[in-house]
Formats: structure tokens, sequence, C-alpha cells
């Protein structure tokens, strides 16, 4: 009996499933056009899967094994059981490795449901605790069914009554494996996975390299919509990879927006996506809601606009684009992009940037600075410097791109002290002064792009006249801007942040340093220079050349907590139940350090602004400063003197 | 019925930078209108068709922005008083001062004269309008707000007590239609006598001390000057605090 | 203080008391003695006074001996009187009189008025209703014009502007003089120069040889023109009248004012919410911060007070207020004339809102803290205890006053 059934079992879910894919693939496309390689990319798929995507698994090494136990062992179940069960192959050998995948796929399921048992809070319930249920029904049934083939029971074992138990357990296994994966159940994540990650729209991220510019918008093209009012005016990988997640909730655990009790949550943003994209309400969603606002309450379509629909205005404001939910997605899928991509309509087209936005976005145009000073006060920091114009110069090793911290009294003492370094260090260098402008870092995480693009292109303008080897600058949000933004507009530059500067020239032995004295140290890494630009070892390097022994947070490296800052946070002040940078604050306190190095003049602004008392916040070009000697000459060259005559 | 209402609009100057912009004030004129009329709302600039700052008055959501089309220098009233009377305007808002040029602020009173209308100051609000007869809220210093009853049509000035404009979008100003009208070119007599120059820092007024003898001046150099230290309260009990503060706000006069 | 030299029995008595408290105050200071070898010794350190800046200063002059010159000879210096018995012409003045007196910005108008009639000229103020000003004298009024009327009371812009006009017809001023102010004098000017089709010179700072200089556009630029017939001047447009006494000769208009309909009827003023009016132009602030513990308690007290609220960055981030009531660089910058802080230490960016007011009163704990620097009033202490004294004195306050109306 078991032997007719099972066919029509498999090939029922099967064609079912093959319909639910057809359903689904025309959902993606209603997003718009996007240039993919789509042959390579499938066949770079495995790879990508094997490699980049297990990378990010791996950090947690129990769910990286259960996960590759029971995907493997699924993988090839399935694969086997169209074979043996399906198309009736049943060879014994067949049967003994459909044995040993099910059972692969067994032991994977069982630590996938002692892990259910109690789920922490990041991970959504409802369907997703049935899957290791089905997980186990599928393997168990197979692995009973296969029994018989691999010649280890006789054929009519058990009688009917296992054959119609079995029956069920195949039913079951299948349709949540081979029908629940097209038609939206939880595996719905390996299906669209793969495809995600083979036609990914940032296949520069896979392979180890790093891809985390904003892409831009196309404001020539009249036809194109700015930025994304309704789910269908995603593109369509981008819909596509808001179908892959998992709902393992990294995101939200990494999110500090979520964690400040602001109305974002990385993972539900991206479930109200595949809701946009399907159509209906959030009542399903089984994870956690936004804070303060109930699920239920927002539904939406892929022809209605999200915001006010599907999505609150105030949910995509909260974001400090620190891209913590992006390190974290073991499915790489982009947050970031997608939260830009509506902020850029809110903007763009309705004008509608919260609180201070629309007067910093003004302010950008008509100064060339968020806070709207005079742009003849651009180089007063500088006065009594007597810094070098590239004007001037026309030509120079190092270009220091000084930013917008010019116009603020805390981060000149910054500047100074890293002028001080570059003069102690004898570095060529020369500054833009008032031909620079504000990098387009915060009109475009606000959504500006024109506003971006126009400072983009001035800057440009200006850069191109002049020659010099590198940039170097203190504040990582120019820094990421000027190294991986300008690049789509013709603006290549090698960029270098000041620690990074700072680094090399310690190494090559251009500066006399002493030692940094007294207090304990922790180091805060800015997103936009760990996260965004992968450098987390050249800051510790300049911190140890002055003798620190920097006392690690527990959130550091690539998982460093951001300070609120970035992304035009400050300014859309999305009010939540504390503040980012008190919670910033409290992991510097757990270290015990009396003092936190900086490298980001946010970073600085929001940390100090915490009440005190509170450790004392230096930017690294600081330490450096302090701990110069500065009568011995460097080491690296040592002043030749003429020897006195002696008559 | 939906009132007729039309806003004046000029090209303003970023009061740092001195590039040009939206003129606070007369998008707040804008706001108002909108707020007033909603699609209904004209806007009318005249001057320069080809400033491209006029876009950001569509970036509130303007579908057309008419341009009386002039050179510089020209003189507006006349034109605007035309163009006013004949669109059949019922209430015309504008700002207070234009931010470039001689910014006098004497266009709008100048225009009420030569339009025979009523001209209100300081435009905060409006609460209705009914039968011909709009009755407003107009800003005085500090906040304090004066009803007064107008008859249609009339003129209002908005000064920064009106409500605050919306962003200028980029879409819709890109999208939004200048509507080009070609009128008589007047020159504008006052520059012929006058010049602009940069403005020059006003001096501080010093503290002059006319005194008779030796001794008068002395006593001026050594008096107390205001405002150094204040008085401090220690150890006195909570009444007591609380007297010194009362008095002090009785003396200012914020506490009646 | 009467120049007539008193004698003060209790100060007698206390320095004839050696018990009493201020006995060693009140004992006259020697400045010399017979030392016990018969020279003459003087007490050097005991000449002069401490200054205000913590600096001795000695005064040979007499007049001032540390705090023994109670009584200050206040000589009122009677100032040489300008008569011109006949104005060969006009200068025109309209004063705000704001509150029924002349504010400062007027005083400097009447100086501008003053240098502009030079030996020959009358400088004619034009007052509309009842004043209260008494130093019109000193101030430089030549002629004083008081329109009276009902038609002038209010706001009757149409009305006043008439009446300048027969002013006008029958003075025939060689200038008008306004204050370009908001308190009226900015618009009564301009509507009166436009009915006389006369393009004035606004926002006057300087004249100088029939040449003035007035502010255009957003500030970025002056104007420089002829003087024109009528002037709308700044503050500190001129120096005020300072060493010379004037006629103050009350003149009348000649004809009556024909009264029109007017366009615009004022209703009066209308009460507004303190809490409602906009940071940037509220008169009275009363601000928390971060030593602010029980909130409730804080809206009551600037409710009991009709202050305006306002927070510190911090209180505001904590959620305690909204974030259109912080105050500083980030925030707004307020022009409050009091100021109350409450709690607040009083951060850089803080003070630096602050800085265009004129009182500032501070509640604090710490006795150390900038906000108490800044503060021309500090109490010390608990802000609950305080405050909650603050409400009972307000009400106290007022239901003194409502018993002394009745």
């Amino acid at each position: 009996m078991l032997n007719t059934l099972l066919p029509i079992l498999l090939f029922a879910a099967l064609g079912l499933a093959v319909l639910g894919a057809l359903r689904r693939a025309n959902m993606w496309r209603r997003g718009r056009a996007s240039k993919v390689d789509l042959l390579g990319g499938l066949l770079a798929m495995p790879k990508r899967y094997m490699v980049d995507l297990h990378h990010v698994v791996a950090r947690d090494k129990y769910i990286a094994n259960t996960h590759v136990a029971t995907a493997l062992g699924f993988v090839l179940s399935a694969l086997l059981a169209i074979l043996v069960h399906g198309f009736g192959l049943q060879n014994r050998i067949l049967g003994y490795a459909l044995l040993l995948a099910s059972t692969l796929m067994f032991v994977g399921a069982i630590f996938m449901y002692l892990r259910r048992r109690n789920p922490p809070a990041r991970l959504s319930k409802g369907p997703w605790m049935r899957l290791p249920k089905s997980l186990l029904a599928f393997s168990v049934s197979f692995f009973l069914v296969t029994l018989p083939v691999a010649g280890i029971l006789p054929a009519d074992f058990g009688g009917w009554l296992l054959a119609a138990l079995l029956s069920v357990g195949v039913l079951w296994g299948v349709s949540e494996m081979f029908f629940g994966m097209t038609w939206g159940g939880p595996m719905k994540h390996a299906f669209a996975g793969a495809l995600h990650l083979a036609w990914h729209r940032r296949a520069e991220r896979f392979g180890g390299g790093r891809s985390t510019g904003l892409k831009p918008l196309d404001l020539s093209d009249k036809s194109a919509p700015l930025g994304v009012e309704k789910p269908k005016d995603f593109t369509w990988n981008q819909l596509l990879g808001f179908d892959a997640c998992v709902q393992c909730g990294k995101c939200e655990a990494a999110c500090p927006a979520f964690a400040a009790g602001q109305p974002l949550n990385p993972k539900k943003l991206i479930q109200d996506m595949v809701v946009g994209l399907a159509g209906g309400t959030d009542a399903k969603f089984a994870g956690s809601p936004y804070p303060g606002k109930p699920v239920g309450e927002h539904g939406g379509n892929p022809h209605q606009p999200i915001v006010n629909g599907l999505v609150d205005a105030e949910t995509l404001w909260s974001c400090t684009t620190c891209r913590a939910c992006v390190e974290e997605c073991p499915m790489m899928i982009e947050h970031v992009d997608a939260i830009v991509d509506m902020r850029r309509h809110l903007t763009l087209e309705r004008g509608a940037t919260p609180n201070k936005g629309a007067e910093v976005l003004e302010n950008l145009i008509a100064t060339d600075n968020p806070g709207g000073f005079a742009p003849g006060g651009r180089l007063n920091w500088a006065a009594d410097l007597n810094l070098p114009l590239l004007s001037e110069k026309a030509s120079c090793d190092v270009l220091f791109w000084v930013g917008d911290g010019a116009f603020d009294m805390r981060n000149q003492r910054t500047l100074r002290a890293f002028v001080k370094v570059l003069k102690a260090a004898r570095v060529d260098f020369a500054v833009l002064g008032l031909e620079e402008r504000d990098s387009g870092d915060v009109a475009r995480r606000l959504g500006d792009e024109a506003t971006f693009q126009l400072l983009a292109t001035r800057n440009i303008q200006t850069l191109e006249k002049y020659c010099f080897k590198r940039i170097v600058t203190c504040d990582p949000h120019s820094f990421h801007v000027l190294k991986n933004e300008y690049g789509a507009f013709n603006g290549n530059y090698q960029v270098q942040h000041h620690s990074t500067f700072m680094a090399e020239l310690i190494d090559a032995g251009a500066l006399n340093l002493g030692q940094h004295k007294g207090s304990s140290v922790t180091y805060h890494d800015p997103c936009y220079l760990g996260r965004y630009n992968g450098e987390y070892e050249a800051p510790r390097q300049v911190l140890r050349a002055l003798g620190i022994e920097v006392k690690e947070m527990q959130r550091s490296g690539f998982r460093s907590r951001c300070c609120g800052g970035g992304g035009g946070a400050p300014i859309t002040d999305i009010p939540g139940k504390q503040r980012i940078p008190d919670m910033r604050m409290d992991d510097i306190r757990e270290t015990g350090a009396e003092l936190v190095a900086v490298g980001c003049p946010q970073c600085t602004a929001m940390l100090e602004g915490v009440v005190e008392p509170r450790p004392l916040i230096k930017d690294i070009a600081e330490l450096v400063a302090d701990a110069l000697l500065e009568d011995a000459a460097p080491t690296k060259a040592p002043l030749k003197r003429e020897p006195a005559e002696v008559h | 019925m939906t009132t007729n209402v039309i806003s004046l609009v000029s090209i303003g100057a970023h009061p740092t930078s001195g590039r040009a912009r939206r003129a606070e004030q007369d998008a707040r004129a804008v706001e108002l209108g909108l707020q007033m009329a909603g699609d209904k709302l004209q806007v009318l600039h005249a001057g320069n068709i080809n400033e491209p700052t006029l876009r950001s008055y569509l970036g509130m959501g303007l579908p057309h922005l008419h341009v009386l089309e002039q050179p510089s220098g020209a003189d507006a009233l006349p034109v605007l008083g035309d163009y006013l009377r004949e669109a059949g305007a019922q209430v015309v808002l504008t700002g207070s001062q234009a931010e470039t040029g001689e910014g006098s602020g004497m266009l709008p009173f100048l225009l009420a004269e030569h339009l025979g209308w009523p001209l209100i100051v300081g435009l905060a609000q409006v609460e209705s309008i009914d039968g011909g007869v709009a009755h407003v809220l107009q800003a005085l210093p500090r906040g304090q707000r004066r009803r007064l009853k107008v008859r249609l049509p009339f003129l209002a000035t908005v000064d920064n007590a009106a409500p605050k404009p919306r962003q200028s979008a980029y879409g819709p100003a890109q999208r939004g239609e200048l509507a080009a009208h070609e009128v008589e070119v007047e020159e504008d007599e006052l520059f012929t006598g006058a010049s602009l120059q940069p403005a020059k820092p006003r001096p501080k007024r010093l503290k002059v001390i006319k005194a008779k003898s030796g001794a008068d001046r002395m006593k001026a150099a050594t008096a107390k000057a205001s405002g150094g230290g204040g008085q401090v309260l220690k150890g006195v009990s909570a009444e007591e605090g609380a007297q010194a503060i009362l008095k002090l706000l009785i003396e200012e006069g914020v506490v009646r | 203080m009467s120049d007539i030299i008193r004698r003060d029995p209790r100060a007698e008595w206390i320095a004839r008391n050696r018990l009493h408290p201020l006995h060693a105050a009140m004992q006259p200071v020697q400045q010399s003695w017979m030392g016990p070898n018969g020279v003459m010794r003087k007490n050097v350190h005991g000449v002069g006074f401490i200054g205000p800046n913590g600096i001795k200063r000695i005064d040979r002059s007499g007049a001032q001996q540390g705090g023994a010159a109670k009584r200050t000879a206040a000589v009122e210096v009677q100032l040489p009187l300008h008569r011109i018995a006949e104005p060969a012409f006009y200068i025109n003045v309209v004063p705000d009189m704001v509150g029924g007196r002349l504010s400062s910005h007027d005083r400097d108008l009447l100086g501008l008025a003053r240098q502009l009639a030079g030996h020959d000229g009358a400088v004619l103020a034009v007052v509309f209703g009842e004043h209260k000003e008494s130093a019109f004298a000193t101030a430089g009024v030549d002629r004083l014009l008081v329109l009276d009327g009902h038609a002038f009371d209010g706001y009757s812009p149409e009305q006043r502007v008439q009446g300048l006009r027969a002013v006008d017809n029958q003075f025939n001023p060689r200038h008008w003089l306004l204050p370009d102010s908001r308190s009226g004098g900015g618009e009564l000017g301009r509507r009166f120069a436009a009915s006389l089709k006369e393009r004035p010179a606004t926002r006057v700072w300087q004249v100088k040889d029939d040449q003035c200089i007035g502010r255009a556009g957003a500030g970025q630029q002056d104007v420089a023109r002829p003087l024109p017939r009528v002037i709308l001047a700044a503050v500190e447009c001129a120096e005020p009248v300072s060493d010379t006494r004037h006629e103050v000769l009350p003149v009348e208009l000649s004809t009556t004012l024909a009264r029109s309909l007017p366009r615009i009827e004022d209703l009066g003023a209308v009460a507004v919410d303190p809490a409602a009016i906009p940071m940037a132009e509220a008169e009275f602030i009363f601000s928390g911060g971060n030593g602010v513990k029980d909130w409730a308690l804080f809206h009551q007290t600037a409710a009991a007070l009709g202050a305006t609220e306002g927070a510190s960055r911090v209180a505001v981030d904590d959620g305690f207020m909204a974030r259109d009531r912080q105050v500083g660089a980030s925030g707004t910058w307020v022009t409050a004339r009091v100021y109350v802080a409450v709690g607040i230490s009083g951060a850089i960016q803080h003070l630096q809102g602050i800085g265009a007011c004129d009182k500032v009163v501070a509640i604090n704990l710490d006795p150390g803290c900038d906000m108490i620097k800044r503060a021309d009033l500090s109490v010390i202490g608990e802000s609950a205890a305080i405050l909650q004294a603050l409400i009972a004195a307000v009400e106290a306050h007022r239901h003194g006053a409502k018993r002394d109306a009745a």
C-alpha cells in the first residue's frame, strides 16, 4: 500500500511545491528590475552558501553544527527519497544511504528541538515551534519507510496500522518540507534563501569582500520612483531577500534602537516587508513586536504605500544605520538598504523628515554644513595653526579632510590634536579649507539623495583640481562616504581613517611616543569604521603603541554597539525607553575603564552627552598627541647638525 | 465656499551664507495659505523665472507657481496689484520683509494702499471666514495674540509667529510647474539714489560717562557693574528661598 | 535722600552699647592717633575702600570714605534749558510709548531727532492717548502734541494714520521719525509712509550728513541713501539727549479729525496659554533639568506661576519633557526676560541658549555649579521643598492682591 501511496504523496507535494515556487517568483517579479548575473549567481550559490553564509552562522557553533546536520540530512534524504520512493528505485545501497541521511537529519532535528524547548526572546514562535517536530516526523517516517528497502525489515512489517501511521508521518513531513517551502511555511527560508544568495544585490559581499556603500538613485531618470513608497518599488531581488529571512532574531538582539525601546525591530521590519509583498496583515507574526506597537494593527499589499499602512514612519527613523543587523544576519539580508530606500521616499517625495531633519537638510543646501554655520568659518578652529591650504600648494601627500566637526568646539580639540600629530611626524599635508563641504553622509542617511549627490559632485569637482596621494580624516562617516560612496560619481580616492594613518606612522617610526599615563582604557568601535569598513585593528594597534592594554567591552569589534549617533538618529530623535548612548556607557562602565578611546566625532558627542559621573572620553588622536615627546627628534629622521667649526 | 487665497513669494537669502533659498517668512505665508485653501492656493512671484530657488516653494507640494516675469530692479508693485485684482484674490498673504534687496517691508503696505484693501500685520492664524468677514489672530511680541475682525478682501503679512513651513521635498519641486506671465516692466526709482553695500557691524554702544569732576568719574569707574555675580541664598529655609524668588518675579513683573 | 544731617539715635545707642552685636561696626574708624611716644600714627590700611573688583581704591576727594559716606550729596543738576521760540522747521517723532512711557528706543529716536533739528528746528513728539511720561523735557521734546480721543484706543492703525496726516498737513515737518519696532512703530510708520506715498528709510542705524544707512535684506547688507522724509530708525540709532532740557510746549491740532469707519476692528487681546507660547518668544520660562525628581510638582509650579515650561537636554532625553521644550544650543535659543532654572547644572550648551535672558534664577542643590555662577539669584536647596513653598507663596500673594483690591 505504501508503495503506491508514497510516490503519489511525494509527487503531489513536489508538484504543489513547483506551483508555489512559480507563484512566489511572480510576487518577487512585481519588484523593479535589477541588474543581476542570473546564471553566474546560480553557479556561485553553493559556494556562497557553504562558505560565506556558514562563516556567519558559525559564530554560534551549536546552531552551525545543528544546521549542517539537518540541512545536509534533509537535502540528501529528499533527493534519495524521490529516487527510492518516488521513482521506485528500490536499491539497497540507495536505501542505506537514505537511512544514513535521515539519521543525520534526525540527529540535527533533535538538537533543533532541544534548542526550541526554552527559546530566547529573539526567536519567533508560532509555526517555527512546529518546525523541529516536522523535521523529526520527516526524518523518522522516511527512516522507517526505508528500512524495508534496505532489507533490514520485511516489506510488510507492522501491517496496515504502521503503514497508516507512516503515511501520516510522511504526509506531515513532505507538506512541511516541500509544500510549505514555497507556500510560505518556515522552510521558505531554504528556497528563497538559496535564490537570494544567488541573486544578492551586493554580490561583492561574498568571497570575503565588503560592500557597504548605499546604492545611488538615478535622479536623471524621471520615470524611476524616488525611493520606495510601495513594496513593488523595491527591486525584485530585494523582495526575494526579505523572503529569505529565517526569523532567527540575531538582528533584533543586536539592534541598538530595539534595545533602547524605540519602535524598531529589524526582524519585524523584514517580516512586514514579506507581508507587504504577499499582502495581508502582520497578525500572524510570532516574534517580538516593535517596542510600544502591538502586533495585528498593520497590514498592506504590494500596491499600497508602506508607511502608515504596514509600518509607521517612526520605525524607519529609529534606525541608526549602524549595520549591526546586517552584520549578524545569517541570510545576509540588507536591512539598512531597505530602510534608507523607504526614507528616501519620505524625504524626497513627501518632505516628511521628522524633527530637526528638515532644518538640517535646508542648512546643508544653504551652508554646506548641517549646523547652518557661516561657511566662511570652516577654518576658524585652525586660525592659529597656520595650516597649509591645498589651493595654495596644489599637491601634497596627505589631504586632511576636516569634516563638519570643524564647527564643533569639542571636536576642534580632536582636530587640533591630530594636526599636532601630523606636524610632529612631518607629514606633507594640506587641507581644503573653505573649499570643503559636508561629505553628504547625513543627507544621504536621512534619505535626501538629491542633496547628497549635490554635495558629493561638488566635493568631487573640488578634489579633481588637486593632486594628492591619499585622504585622511578623523570622521569615520566622511571616511566611509569618501571611500565607498563617491566611487559611483567617479570619485575614487585612497582614503584612510586617522587611526589607520597613525598606526602606519607609528609602524614607520615617524612618531616619538611616550607612554599613556594613568587611567585604564577601553575602546569603542565606531560603526562606520568597524562594521562598514572592517577597521578594527589599527586603533587598537595605536593604543598598544601608547602602552595601553585595552579593556575590551563585551560588545566590541564587529559586535560593537552603536553610540546612537549615526544615520541622522540624533536629528530625527525618535523617543524610546532609554537612550542608546546611556546603554553604551553602561557597557563601558562594565569594563571598569576610566577612559574610553573613540575615533569618531559623533561617538564623542553622544558619549559625552551622558550625564556625569562617567568615564572620560578621548579621541585616539588626543591620546597620541598627549603622548608625543616633543623635544627628542623622531628616530626615523635624525636631525643633521653641521659640526660647529672650531677655531 | 472656499476663499481665494494668494501667497506672494520672493527669493530669500540664508542668514549666514547669504545663499539663495526660499524666504523664511514667505514660506510661512505659503504654509498658511496651504492650510487655508489647500490645493486651491495660488502662489505668485514677480521676478526671474529661471531662478532655481523658486522650485523650493514648489517642493512644498504646489502644482504651479505663477511668475510675473521681470528683470531685477523693476518695480513689482503695479504688476502685482493688477494681477491680484484680476485674479479676484480675497486673501493675499506675504512675508513681512524680503531677505534680499532693500527689504524695507514696504511692499505689502504699498500694495494695500494701491489696491485700497485693509492690511493685517503679523497674521498668526485665520480663525474663521464667514460672509465676507474674517476673524484673525494677530501676533504681538512675546507670543501674545490679538483678535481682529477684517473685511475681505484683505492683505496680510506673516512673520515668525505664523505656522512653521513644511519641508520642501525634491520630487514635487522637480515636477511642479512654473507658469510664466508676461507683464510690463517699470523701473524702480529707489535705486537711483541708494546703494547697497555689505553690512557693517554696528558699533556697540559704550557707556558714556559724562562727569563733571574727577570724583564723579572715579565714582562711575568704581561703581558696581550690573550682572557680575548674583545673590546666592545658601542654608535658608525653603520658604525664605521661595519668598526671595517670588520677590524677584514680582519685581520683574512676570508674576502678577 | 535729604541733605539735612540728622541724628540717628539708634546708631548712637548701638555705638554706646558694647554688648550690642553691631557695636563694633558703629565705632568711628580711627584713621590717626597719638602714639605712646607722642608721634602721630596713621592706619594706612584703613584708608580707602574695596572696589567692586576686589581692588582697593583710595579716593582723595573725600567724597567717598569706605562705608562712612552714608549720606550722598545727590545734587540734582539742573540741565540748561534749550529754548526754541520760533521753530524754523519741525522734526516730528512718534514714540512707541510702550506702557505709556518712553522706551529706550524712543529716547534714541528723540536723540536722533534732536540731532536733525539743530539750533533752529523743534522736535515735535506726537503721542496717542493718555501717557504716564514725566521726562519728556530731558528726553529732548520741544513741542508735545497729544492726540486724544476714543478713536485712538486699542489697535487703531488706520485712525492713527489719519491723525498723523492731519499733523503732517498742519506742521509740514521736515522729517518724520518713527521707531522701527515690533511694538507698533514699525507698522504705523510703514502705513503712514504708504499713505503719504513716501519711500521711507527703514531700519536706519546711522544718519550722517544728509545720508542715512539702514540694514537691508536679511541683515547681510546695508542700504545707504539720501535722507528721506520718513525715517524708521532702529534701536541705538543715535545717543539719547542727555545734557539739555527742553520746553515740552503743548501744541494742538487746529482741525478736528475726520472719523472714518475702521476696516480693521480690534476685538481685544486673546488669553494665551503660557504653555503654548513658542519658547523662543516666551517672556518667562520655568525650566527643569536633571535635578527635578517630582515632575508633577514641576508642572504644577509652572502653572501656578503662569510660566512657559522649558527643559534641559537631559530632562528631554529622559522623556520627562517634549523635545520642543529643550533650551540650549541644540534646542531653542530663548530670549526670556526671566528664566528660572530648576535642577539644571548649566552645561555650556544650555548657558549658550539662555545668553539673551535678562534675569536668571537658579534653584539647585550644588552651590558650585555653573548655572549658579550665571544666575542673578540662586537658592541652594532641595527643589521639591522650594517649589512647594513657591506655590504656597504665589497663592498667598494672589490672595493678598485680591483682598487688597476688594
